[in-house]
């Protein structure tokens, strides 16, 4: 789903008994301000249909030059349609005008970087598509809140803070929106003028790699704008666990990232870009045999922990402990996988796993060690 | 006064010969006379063969080690690959003969057992094309390759194969070169950062370089750095020879010997010296320091250099996987809390379709121009091919027991992995990951 818009060829298909041939239809959405209603006194008010042209439906299709044309103009107040349930009363009536006009294309916006009126062009843009399978585009500010909730499945171009740019942002999305409706290959963002989705693919630039590290420290030298290849992530910090009350009494599980496997690696883990884990049992074990486990992960020299995986997994120090009565208990079987390479989301998943079989086994805390 | 004259002497093409020589372009080899000038160096090597593939065929060659630019000293202190064969003398300066267009590679299926391999350090076999879709991922699509073929003794270390093999091959790519010497160039190049524009900016390029054993080392004048502290180079001396690759082990992100001496970074930095930008010198240093303590010492280390250099920007390349990158965003970091500007390119994650997980295994909020190298999570199908250089199936999955297909047949990897300089890390290829 997530690639739909996406995807290179756009097969949308009109059944028999399309009406024109000769010109493409466009269906354009603005709020109760660039519909000329009225401004902030008007945002209640519900949806209106238009037949003529309103706000920069009039001068969007002056830029078409005669491709396409817009048959109807939607408005609605922004408050009106941001309430949910009022929002939903409308989208029969939204589905019906789609019907009947059967549009090449629909377009909303753009919204700059008004809040309310960025979601409503994006939620509309993200039903018609989705529901009535009809291409479709909008345009706003990078920071409107519209776009972290809709960008990744849908194409919006990106416009500056306020109506100011919209003499910039115009020719971008007719160009856009008129190569959506004729079913045209959507090319990359930075060609196209769209935020990007996300969606990142394999290809061959027109410069090397260090041509375009030299120019864009050259950019950030000389105070020009740049923009970074590799959008940043945004770290997400992780609380540590509070500490256990009372380990003489509790109950603990050894867990590594070092890749220790039994001989032969029978569940076949991964040396490196681990999906998911191993289990292996140490019951009845004073420690970790060389001659049965080894290390299979790919980041590290292993040899001296194929000597004695011990060194790794501390089994053999822990048992002397829990005969002291330092610990309750160790569980008996330890969690490996290999921590090298491993995407974010992955190593998520493989904590995730780890921490439900702990808790289902009433395990109350963990020693984790690493290389 | 530091200057380098590097003469290229164009390759058109190699034949095999009854006569060594460098006539016109023509690089003649006589195999066996030339084969009996590495006898001596083979210790843990039975036999030693050469093939040569070159652009536009349809040819794969696997089990690829390193790849050499043969060059030979003529003029000044030191030698080609000052370290190895002699003193260590400081190279950078003088006349140096370089045959362009012309690659010395190794290729051999080193043993995957204990005694000569562990869980990081073991070759994994490292693939490349000259044609098809992989074929812009390395520069040597564009080259004509002397493949120098190993047979192994049995039973030998990792330490002996490795310094075998590079000896080998170091010896063949000098001697070649050397027939270069007394000849008129096609193009000589004159490299000097003496002269410095005050209105321009400073720029250093920190290169952080994988060392983690035999099979993963970067030897800087003939030994591994993994006990140095990031060094200032001045950009001459890589670029005459004195990094040379041990590195195997994953082939997606190691850089070879050629991509040492001719780096596309600092090649690039020096076309804008003096016009856009002063070029200040080359902070060599580990990447994959073991700990976090080391790493910080590490980044520390280069931004004192940079400063001493009064450098305003900096480049921060590494070689190697998520390790490296970590030290790669803190020497960036470094760098930006004192007011130096940071750029980097590195390869990417994002899964098939660029929306899975997190692009980056690590960043800090001052990594903010990051060029992509590309993505290694993507799936590409390699063609069948008509021909194999370096052996007959395919050495994979070590971890899990091994799978060995016919190298010939057309193969599907979920990752890029495997092949060879796909992570573009140097920044020699124009792969990347295209924002939709």
């Amino acid at each position: 789903m997530c690639l739909e818009i996406i995807s290179r060829d756009h097969d949308y298909h009109w059944e028999a008994g399309e009406t024109s041939v000769s010109t493409l239809r466009a269906i354009y959405y603005v709020n109760q301000f660039f519909a000329g209603i009225g401004g902030e006194d008007k945002a209640h008010l519900g949806l209106h249909v238009y037949d003529e042209k309103k706000g920069p439906a009039i001068g969007i299709e002056g830029l078409w030059k005669g491709e396409m044309e817009i048959a109807k103009v939607l408005a609605c107040g922004d408050n009106f349609i941001n309430n949910d349930d009022l929002y939903a009363s409308i989208l029969p009536e939204i589905a019906k005008v789609v019907r009947e006009v059967q549009p090449h294309v629909f377009i909303a916006g753009p919204a700059f970087n008004a809040g309310r009126y960025g979601v409503a062009c994006a939620k509309l843009c993200d039903y018609v598509r989705r529901e009535l399978k009809i291409p479709s585009v909008t345009a706003m500010y990078y920071e409107n809140p519209a776009v972290e909730m809709y960008v990744r499945d849908n194409y919006i171009v990106e416009t500056g803070e306020t109506a100011g740019s919209m003499r910039q942002a115009l020719p971008v999305l007719a160009k856009l929106s008129l190569k959506l409706a004729k079913g045209e290959t959507i090319g990359p963002a930075r060609l196209e003028g769209y935020l990007p989705t996300g969606h990142r693919y394999n290809q061959y630039h027109e410069k090397t790699g260090a041509q375009r590290t030299v120019e864009i420290l050259l950019k950030k030298l000389q105070g020009e704008h740049y923009r970074t290849e590799v959008p940043l992530r945004g770290l997400e910090s992780v609380l540590p666990a509070d500490p256990v009350p009372n380990v003489r009494a509790a109950k603990g599980a050894l867990i590594t990232t070092g890749g220790l496997v039994p001989k032969g690696n029978p569940d076949r883990l991964k040396q490196a870009f681990s999906v998911t884990y191993g289990k292996y049992s140490i019951q009845g074990l004073d420690s970790i045999p060389a001659r049965d486990y080894e290390s299979i992960h790919g980041g590290y020299d292993t040899t001296h922990v194929n000597e004695d995986p011990n060194r790794l997994v501390p089994l053999d120090e822990l048992r002397k402990l829990e005969q002291e009565g330092a610990l309750r208990e160790i569980h008996h079987e330890f969690f490996t996988t290999c921590g090298i390479g491993t995407n974010v989301e992955s190593s998520k998943l493989i904590g995730q796993g780890i921490v439900a079989d702990l808790r289902q086994e009433g395990v109350e805390f963990g020693i984790l060690t690493s290389t | 006064m530091v200057r380098l004259t590097r003469q290229y002497f164009d390759v058109k093409d190699v034949v095999w010969s009854t006569e060594t020589s460098f006539k016109e372009g023509i690089l003649s080899i006589h195999k066996e006379e030339l084969l009996e000038q590495v006898k001596p160096l083979m210790k843990s090597v039975t036999n030693v063969d050469l093939e040569l593939v070159k652009p536009g065929e349809d040819t794969r060659i696997i089990h690829l080690l390193d790849t050499i630019q043969p060059m030979f000293k003529v003029e000044g202190s030191g030698q080609q690959y000052s370290g190895f064969f002699g003193e260590p003398d400081t190279v950078g300066e003088g006349v140096t003969n370089l045959l362009r267009g012309l690659t010395v590679m190794e290729s051999a299926p080193l043993p995957w057992d204990d005694s000569a391999s562990s869980g990081l350090l073991y070759p994994r076999d490292a693939i490349m094309d000259m044609t098809g879709p992989i074929a812009g991922f390395t520069p040597f699509a564009e080259t004509i390759n002397l493949v120098v073929i190993y047979e192994l003794v049995e039973g030998k270390s990792s330490a002996e194969y490795d310094r075998d093999l590079r000896l080998i091959g170091l010896t063949i790519a000098q001697e070649l070169a050397k027939l270069t010497q007394g000849q008129t160039p096609d193009e000589t190049e004159v490299f000097s950062i003496d002269e410095v524009n005050p209105d321009l900016p400073n720029v250093v390029l920190v290169w952080k370089c994988q060392n983690q054993g035999v099979y993963s080392n970067t030897l800087l004048y003939g030994l591994p750095i993994d006990n140095l502290v990031p060094t200032l180079l001045h950009p001459n001396e890589l670029l005459d020879g004195c990094v040379v690759s041990g590195n195997y082990v994953w082939p997606a992100f190691k850089v070879p010997t050629y991509l040492h001496a001719n780096h596309p970074i600092l090649l690039e930095l020096y076309r804008q010296h003096g016009k856009t930008l002063n070029l200040r010198g080359v902070i060599l240093g580990r990447s994959h320091n073991p700990t976090n303590w080391h790493k910080q010492r590490s980044a520390n280390f280069c931004i004192k250099i940079a400063r001493c250099l009064k450098a305003h920007g900096l480049i921060m390349a590494w070689e190697g996987g998520g390790n490296a990158a970590v030290d790669g965003m803190l020497t960036i970091q470094a760098a930006e809390r004192v007011g130096i500007k940071a750029s980097t390119i590195t390869f990417e994650f994002g899964g098939q379709d660029g929306t899975e997980g997190i692009l980056l295994v690590d960043d800090v909020p001052e990594a903010d121009a990051v060029i992509s190298g590309g993505s290694i999570e993507k799936t590409y199908t390699l063609p069948k091919v008509s021909r194999v250089v370096g052996g007959d199936v395919l050495r994979l999955n070590k971890e899990s027991g091994g799978y060995f297909p016919p190298a010939k047949e057309s193969i599907t990897f979920d990752t890029t992995t495997q092949l060879y300089l796909s992570g573009n890390q140097a920044g020699h290829s124009k792969l990347f990951a295209e924002s939709y």
